[in-house]
């Protein structure tokens, strides 16, 4: 029973390394750019939540002042983190937009999206 | 500019132009200040003996200069692109201007003795590499850079009219003034980073001079020369690097107490530096380079090569044999002290290699058809007698005095008449375009003069009484008695076959001699041109330096040799009893030369009959085909194979080895929880 | 300590600046005109200016610690103004002057004439990514500042219109990444133990977290250093590497080889002794890691290079060798082996710009690219031949010239530490080097090429030639007299031990 309370208390932490693998592994094993991508802002979320987890403090408020009535306690959540991911989101959008916009030229030059074949192709050209 | 205009059609200036009455000038001015430096070393005053008034002031002045070696170092390293730049306009004064600045350091180099012959002269320049830049003359040094002062100047003299029939003749004199500097500055260094810097210098600016003719056999004996002279250059550094960590100097002071704590280290270091003044010097392992880059190289150059650039790998040996081996001259009792025990197997290991080098040299040097072939072998010989010598020096310590001295001689006389029987060479080659000694005859009737400089190189290197090779061989030959004397009996054998030697070089100039200058004139070579003033002029030159250390062996060895002994740990009392006063007219000394000229007859006369000087040697024999080739193409062929079977496998598994990584290392690192 | 209120703000103001350099390019010019180039060169003089003044303010008054909107080091961010960042900004504002001003010129030659203005906006960001990285003090602050850093690179690699740009680009953007967000997982990891971001503060606190909880820093230290390691291209992560800095225009190739991969070997080292402390990565083992890394990285890198045709691909495998020279310094975790390690920085900087720009002098001039077609080049463009020359040299180590001192250092650091095996290697990756870089400065100057090979002096615009000379010069005195930057950067060293 203890383990799982910890785990149930840890949740968001383990949430957090499993979407990371499960990101990790869809960029690892798809030949297909696009899926790459995916993975990659798989991980990112993973990131984000692990950071806006660590936020977090137990009954504490929204950080905002003057919202005495609602009030239920003393605590406040960090505002820190959820500020950076609020960064870190930005950076994930442009990097995804950017990355998408490098497939379509990609598929432009080469006609396709699949790793493999592009990296044959260009093997091809190597040997001659 | 240069590759434009066609090569100079040879002959056909046989106007006596400026450049000509330039040399001859300034060939009898140096025969003079040569003949009053002679004078003033004899009656050991300063020098000061022209002039008044002003011109007195003015030779005081230069003659108590400090920084004289680094002007010395820099006219050359200056001169270089200069003469470079004068090139693009004039051929004719820019041979003048390199005869010219040669000439000037030379009277420069002089212009030392005075200083150093009243002790070590030192100059430091504080800040350059961290370390500071610092130069040191003393008696060894200063004899080094006179002999290259010297060679130099014939060398420069005799190149305009040979380099005619080269072409890029203003990248050829760039780079011999560059290697000019770099030999000056490795001989003048005052420690050993100042050494390697102009040592590597040295390396990559005469790569220049051997690829010179950019052939395709020039190209790859470049490519072997600049690869082995890397090499040699990074065991070099290691071993710098390793002494300086150590021992905390890079200043030639006695060490062997320090590196005496160091264990196998010591051994390492010792090693490092054998191998990389060994390449530059010939070394038997390590020579390979040297048959291929001599020949190729044009003839000044190939005389250069073989009269010093080999020399200063020589003289880098000794320096270090001499200074950092052995044991300050205070904190030893005696000769058998037990500080001298890295020096004593230093020694013992140089002397065998010395004495294979000149074995297989000289083997080799038979066999030998293509003229500069022959004598590129026959330099690998003679660095093997002053290797030797070195080794005597090393191996005796305290009592080694005449193996150094031999060897120092032996450094002067070797570049003598090598560079003089290169400028024969190179002097036959140019008239008749071929090289192969078979091929040619009678000679004598075209270049009578060129035929009897030719004898007293001959004379010089087999060592006849009179010619300077017998000072030095005699010397050379005490210092291995001596060996077997005082050390270990097996030195026995060394000097057997350093006897053998000499007659084998004896046979193998008879050799030269009869197919190059006696016999019948080939009827191709009936119309070729005869000598030409300015080269004979330098082989002249040389001839008579040879004759002249020949006839007053004592000079050389009392005035410069038996001082440089003296900043050194040798035996004072020794150096006094055997060095000082010898006597090398001897009967027993003239009557064993007599004795190696009689075997080197036999050998030749056996040789003809028996054709023993075409041999076939096996494959394996050959050093280079049997051990350094199958490297180089092994490294080679493996980065190929490499890279192309994994580059694209490595790009393509990209984020696999990302994972791999990012997992190894947080496995690595969830054992310290 | 009272300093006049703007110097102190000189290193914001400097990327303040930069922003804005790359916000006002695209915006006011509608052609590449003249007044873009004053822009350029305007802003990044001014920068440049500004930087050497904090640099002596620095030297004469100490470092300071300097927080952005007066923000508290618990949420603001902070910037470290010391010897170390302020001399390596300037280095990097240094270089980067000299390889635009040559830019400018090969540039129109390399893209399409309506993006030159867009390319220069995403260099004067890729510069102010690169000293904002090194000036900072905030964990986060670094993500951002890399994740620029990535955007711009990989856009100024995908500038060019080519199909090979493409792939490259998106393979080193999906590594570069993974990377980042390696580097972000390890900060939030260590932001959940100590609660800061700030480097100093975390320092403070990182010996109780290292006592209560192991796993987290360790799984930190993980994670950042193999992120930082993609991005520094440590060997077997160097897979971006050559793909991505051979198909960059020439300019941009000699600013990532030089300086990019120079900036996450500065974060590195910042993470290592200034975030988690020698103490704890030692009893960890961390440098030794590095050290194997580095070594391997030194061999296989020039194993690499040797198999390689074309003259960009050689050159980006030797900055994989050459980084492992200065992860060696790193790793040795000593006073001299850290020097060595930024001496190496420097000089590679230098020598591998140089390297580049000549590479790019002779595409410009001739279109070859593979060093079989160089014969006889040599006297087609001689200035070129020999500033390439005086690069290759320093890299393999010849003395006189800035390489042979940083291996000097470095080998006296390794001999230090007491592993001469290290030595031994450092001089047989140098030997390698002697390999691969002798055969092109060889068939350059010593064989005919088909051209017949008459001497003329070259025509590459003064505008090209002239920082190229600069850079060589700046190559050939350090090599002569190393305490300029050995003498700064062993000052600024003692801040990380």
């Amino acid at each position: 029973m203890e383990i799982v309370q910890a785990i149930i208390d840890r949740i968001n932490y383990i949430g957090a390394a499993i979407l990371f693998v499960i990101g990790l592994y869809t960029v690892l094993t798809h030949p297909n750019l696009i899926k790459k991508v995916i993975g990659i802002n798989i991980m990112e979320t993973a990131v984000f939540l692990l950071m806006v987890s660590v936020g977090y403090v137990a009954g504490g408020n929204a950080p905002i002042l003057g919202l005495t009535k609602e009030q239920t306690s003393e605590l406040y959540v960090n505002p820190l983190p959820t500020a950076m991911i609020l960064t870190g989101i930005v950076v994930a959008v442009s990097i995804t937009a950017y990355s998408l916009s490098l497939i379509v030229k990609i598929y432009e030059a080469y006609g396709t999206i699949e790793v493999d074949e592009i990296m044959e192709l260009r093997s091809e050209k190597a040997v001659e | 500019m240069n590759i434009v205009k066609p090569s100079r059609k040879e002959g056909t200036k046989k106007t006596f132009d400026y450049f000509s009455i330039n040399c001859v000038l300034i060939f009898l001015v140096a025969a003079v200040s040569t003949l009053l430096f002679v004078a003033s070393t004899l009656t050991g005053s300063d020098g000061n003996v022209i002039g008044s008034g002003s011109i007195q002031t003015t030779i005081g002045y230069i003659l108590k200069l400090k920084p004289l070696p680094l002007f010395i170092i820099m006219f050359p390293l200056i001169g270089g692109p200069l003469e470079a730049l004068i090139g693009r306009k004039s051929e004719n004064l820019r041979d003048s201007t390199v005869v010219d600045t040669t000439f000037i350091t030379f009277i420069a180099i002089l212009a030392m003795y005075p200083q150093v012959s009243r002790g070590t002269m030192n100059y430091f320049i504080p800040g350059v590499f961290g370390h500071g830049l610092s130069f040191r003359v003393d008696m060894l040094s200063f004899i080094m850079a006179a002999t290259s002062g010297v060679l130099w100047l014939m060398v420069t003299i005799y190149a305009h009219d040979y380099m005619g029939i080269e072409e890029h003749r203003n990248r050829f004199y760039l780079w011999m003034s560059v290697t000019y500097g770099g030999v000056l500055g490795t001989v003048l260094a005052g420690d050993m980073l100042t050494m390697f810097l102009f040592f590597e210098i040295m390396t990559f600016s005469s790569y220049m001079l051997v690829a010179h003719n950019q052939s395709k056999e020039s190209i790859l004996a470049g490519n072997n020369y600049l690869y082995m002279g890397i090499a040699g250059g990074l065991s070099l550094l290691l071993g710098i690097m390793l002494l300086y960590a150590y021992t905390g100097t890079l200043n030639f002071v006695p060490l062997a107490s320090q590196l005496a704590e160091l264990g196998w280290r010591k051994y390492l270091i010792t090693g490092l530096f054998v191998l990389g003044f060994g390449v530059k010097a010939g070394m038997l392992p390590l020579h390979i380079w040297l048959p291929k880059a001599h020949p190729v190289a044009p003839t000044p150059a190939s005389a250069l090569l073989s009269g010093i650039l080999i020399k200063v790998g020589a003289y880098g040996m000794l320096r270090v044999a001499v200074s950092f081996f052995v044991p300050a001259a205070n904190e030893i009792v005696s000769f058998g002290d037990s500080l001298w025990v890295v020096s004593e197997r230093l020694g013992a290991i140089i002397i065998w290699t010395g004495v294979i080098t000149m074995a297989i040299g000289v083997f080799m040097a038979l066999q030998q058809s293509n003229m500069k072939k022959m004598l590129a072998y026959h330099s690998i010989s003679q660095m093997g007698y002053i290797i030797m010598g070195i080794g005597v020096a090393s191996y005796l310590g305290y009592n080694g005095a005449m193996g150094f001295s031999g060897s120092i001689y032996h450094i002067v006389n070797h570049a003598l008449f090598k560079a003089l029987l290169f400028m024969v060479v190179g002097l036959v080659y140019l008239r008749t375009k071929e090289l192969d000694m078979y091929k040619l005859g009678g000679m004598w009737k075209k270049m009578p003069f060129t035929a009897f400089v030719c004898v007293i190189a001959i004379l010089g290197i087999t060592g006849m009484p009179g010619f300077n090779g017998f000072a030095s061989k005699s010397i050379l030959h005490h210092a291995i008695i001596e060996a077997y004397e005082y050390g270990h009996p097996s030195f026995k054998y060394a000097e057997f076959i350093f006897t053998l030697v000499s007659a084998g070089t004896v046979c193998s100039f008879i050799k030269l001699f009869k197919y190059v200058f006696c016999g019948a004139c080939p009827e191709k070579y009936k119309n070729i041109d005869g000598e030409k003033g300015m080269m004979d002029l330098a082989m002249g030159g040389l001839a008579l330096m040879i004759i002249a250390i020949g006839q007053a062996p004592n000079y050389l060895l009392n005035q410069f040799i038996i001082p440089a002994t003296e900043g050194l740990t040798f035996d004072p009392a020794f150096i006094n009893e055997y060095l000082v006063s010898m006597d090398f007219f001897n009967a027993k000394d003239v009557l064993g030369m007599l004795w190696i000229y009689l075997i080197g007859i036999g050998i030749f006369i056996l040789g003809t009959k028996f054709d023993l000087f075409h041999l076939h040697l096996p494959r394996w024999f050959n050093i280079e085909t049997a051990f350094y080739k199958p490297m180089a193409r092994g490294v080679i062929m493996f980065s190929n194979n490499i890279t192309k079977h994994y580059e694209i496998a490595i790009i393509k598994s990209d984020i696999i080895i990302y994972t791999c990584v990012l997992t190894g290392i947080i496995f690595l690192l969830m054992k310290f929880v | 300590m009272k300093r006049p209120l703007n110097s102190m703000q000189f290193p914001l103001y400097v990327l303040l600046l930069l922003l804005m350099g790359s916000v006002i390019i695209p915006l006011t010019t509608e052609k590449f005109n003249m007044k873009a180039k004053t822009v350029i060169l305007g802003t990044l003089v001014l920068s440049w200016g500004m930087m050497l003044s904090t640099f002596i303010n620095v030297l004469r008054e100490g470092p300071y610690l300097y927080n952005i909107g007066n923000w508290g080091p618990k949420i603001g961010i902070q910037f470290n103004i010391d010897i170390f960042s302020t001399s390596m900004s300037l280095f990097i504002l240094s270089l980067s002057i000299l390889v635009i001003i040559y830019s400018l010129k090969d540039i129109e030659h390399e893209i399409y004439f309506k993006q030159i203005s867009v390319y220069y906006s995403l260099v004067l960001l890729l510069i102010l990514g690169m000293v904002g990285i090194t000036v900072t003090n905030d964990l986060f602050n670094t993500y951002v500042f890399m994740e620029i850093l990535a955007i711009t690179s990989c856009a100024i690699i995908s500038i060019k219109r080519k199909k090979e740009n493409y792939m490259a680009s998106f393979r080193y953007l999906i590594l570069n990444t993974l990377g980042s967000l390696s580097f972000l997982f390890g900060v939030a990891l260590l932001y959940m133990v100590t609660g800061y971001l700030n480097m100093s503060e975390i320092y403070i606190r990182i010996n109780q977290v290292w006592e209560l909880y192991p796993t987290n820093l360790l799984l930190a230290l993980g994670l950042m250093l193999t992120g930082l390691g993609i991005k520094a291209a440590v060997f077997p992560l160097h897979v971006w590497l050559p793909d991505a800095h051979s198909t960059a225009p020439t300019p941009s190739s000699a600013l990532l080889s030089g300086l990019v991969v120079k900036v996450y070997i500065f974060t590195a080292m910042k993470l290592l002794f200034r975030v988690i402390g020698l103490e704890i990565i030692d009893t960890i083992n961390i440098p030794s890691f590095i050290t194997y890394f580095a070594v391997v990285g030194m061999i296989m890198g020039s194993v690499f290079a040797i198999g390689q045709r074309d003259i960009k691909r050689l050159l980006a495998y030797s900055s994989v060798a050459q980084i492992g020279y200065i992860f060696l310094g790193v790793g040795l975790a000593t006073e001299l082996g850290l020097s060595a390690g930024l001496f190496h920085v420097v000089s590679h900087g230098f020598m591998k710009s140089l390297l580049f720009l000549s590479a790019g002098a002779i595409i410009y001039k001739t279109g070859k690219r593979d060093i079989r077609t160089f014969k006889g080049i040599g006297y087609q463009m001689p200035l070129t031949m020999i500033l390439f020359t005086v690069g290759a040299l320093g890299m393999i180590g010849i003395p006189g010239l800035n390489g042979f001192m940083s291996k000097w250092y470095l080998g006296f650091a390794v001999l230090e530490k007491g592993q001469p095996i290290y030595l031994i290697v450092i001089l047989l990756s140098s030997f390698l080097n002697a390999i691969y870089y002798l055969p092109i400065i060889i068939s350059a100057f010593l064989t005919e090429g088909e051209e017949r090979n008459i001497m003329v002096l070259e025509d590459i615009p003064k505008t090209m030639s002239i920082p190229m000379v600069l850079i060589a010069s700046f190559c050939i005195i350090t090599g002569f007299f190393p305490q300029i930057v050995m003498d700064v950067v062993s000052r600024a060293i003692p801040t990380f031990l």
